[in-house]
């Protein structure tokens, strides 16, 4: 796979269901009620609805460029940060751009989204970052 | 603003104690399952190894399970309302908590069998006024080391109170 400076990552569709979002909870023994209890998540904190883990969007970031290019597009370094709720039901779509290419280092970086389109229908950024990832091999 | 008191300042300089676990393939598996991967290296030891690792490899993030398990695998009376652990909520009048930034850097992967220990200290406190109100911001970082001492992960993660 020949990864050029402006190529677009293809975008990844992840629609989080509630098993995804319990067992994504479970596997990290996150307890926070936010992620399964939707009467707290209404009545204390006031979201519509359940919410999708932070780390699960990194996470649907990080996937979106190695489900394209592989494992051995080896993860070097990831920030991100979110500024909208993605919540159970959701349709995220995850995707970017590769921003630089550094031979010497065998490395790549990206800039990366999860994006949702509001009840108005629209798009919405729930969180974006950068990333680097090593050269794929294959 | 004036929700970081005193209080709050000397909570954030008392030191957490070291976490240390060791990963089996069932860690790994439940992880990679839970995100969706189908990717045979995650799952058998076989594929891993022919893939050049030693055993079966966990995903990039991984990390973030050992330290939610260590912030969080703990009695009842340790937990908060919300289901947060009481170590990681700072002594200031908010009630509701979310996740921030995060950043990352990676070292070498961690593999089945590993013995990974995770250094945790709060580097940041701050507060700022936000649409919603007074807003406090707890920036941890989180320093994964495997058995040989090798850097696996260091994270930056801000959690943000309101």
């Amino acid at each position: 796979m020949k990864v050029d400076v402006g190529t677009e990552i293809p975008t990844m569709e992840r629609v989080p269901d509630a098993i995804d979002l319990f067992t994504f909870s479970a596997s990290a023994w996150l307890l926070h009620r936010i992620h399964y209890d939707l009467p707290f998540t209404t009545e204390h904190d006031g979201h519509p609805g359940l919410l999708v883990h932070g780390p699960l969007q990194g996470t649907y970031m990080i996937q979106a460029v190695q489900w394209w290019l592989g494992t051995s597009a080896e993860m070097r370094s990831i920030s991100y940060r979110h500024s909208s709720p993605a919540y159970l039901g959701d349709s995220l779509r995850c995707g970017g751009t590769i921003t630089e290419i550094d031979e010497g280092a065998g490395t790549f970086s990206a800039e990366l989204w999860v994006k949702k389109s509001d009840d108005t229908g629209d798009e919405v950024v729930t969180t974006s970052g950068v990333a680097t990832f090593r050269l794929p091999t294959s | 603003m004036g929700l970081l008191t005193d209080e709050a300042r000397a909570w954030a300089q008392e030191p957490f104690d070291p976490y240390e676990v060791t990963i089996s393939a069932t860690d790994i598996a439940r992880y990679a399952r839970a995100i969706g991967e189908t990717d045979p290296v995650f799952f058998d030891a076989d594929a891993a190894r022919a893939a050049g690792y030693g055993d079966v490899v966990a995903p990039p993030y991984f990390p973030y399970t050992i330290r939610m398990q260590a912030a969080n695998l703990r009695d009842r009376s340790d937990l908060e309302p919300d289901g947060s652990s009481s170590e990681d909520v700072p002594p200031v009048e908010t009630t509701r908590a979310m996740a921030g930034e995060t950043k990352i850097e990676m070292g070498v992967p961690i593999v089945a069998g590993d013995t990974i220990t995770l250094e945790k200290e709060i580097i940041d406190l701050y507060e700022k006024s936000g649409r919603s109100g007074d807003l406090v911001f707890v920036v941890q970082a989180f320093t994964f080391k495997n058995q040989r001492m090798e850097l696996v992960m260091r994270e930056e993660f801000t959690r943000i109170y309101r």
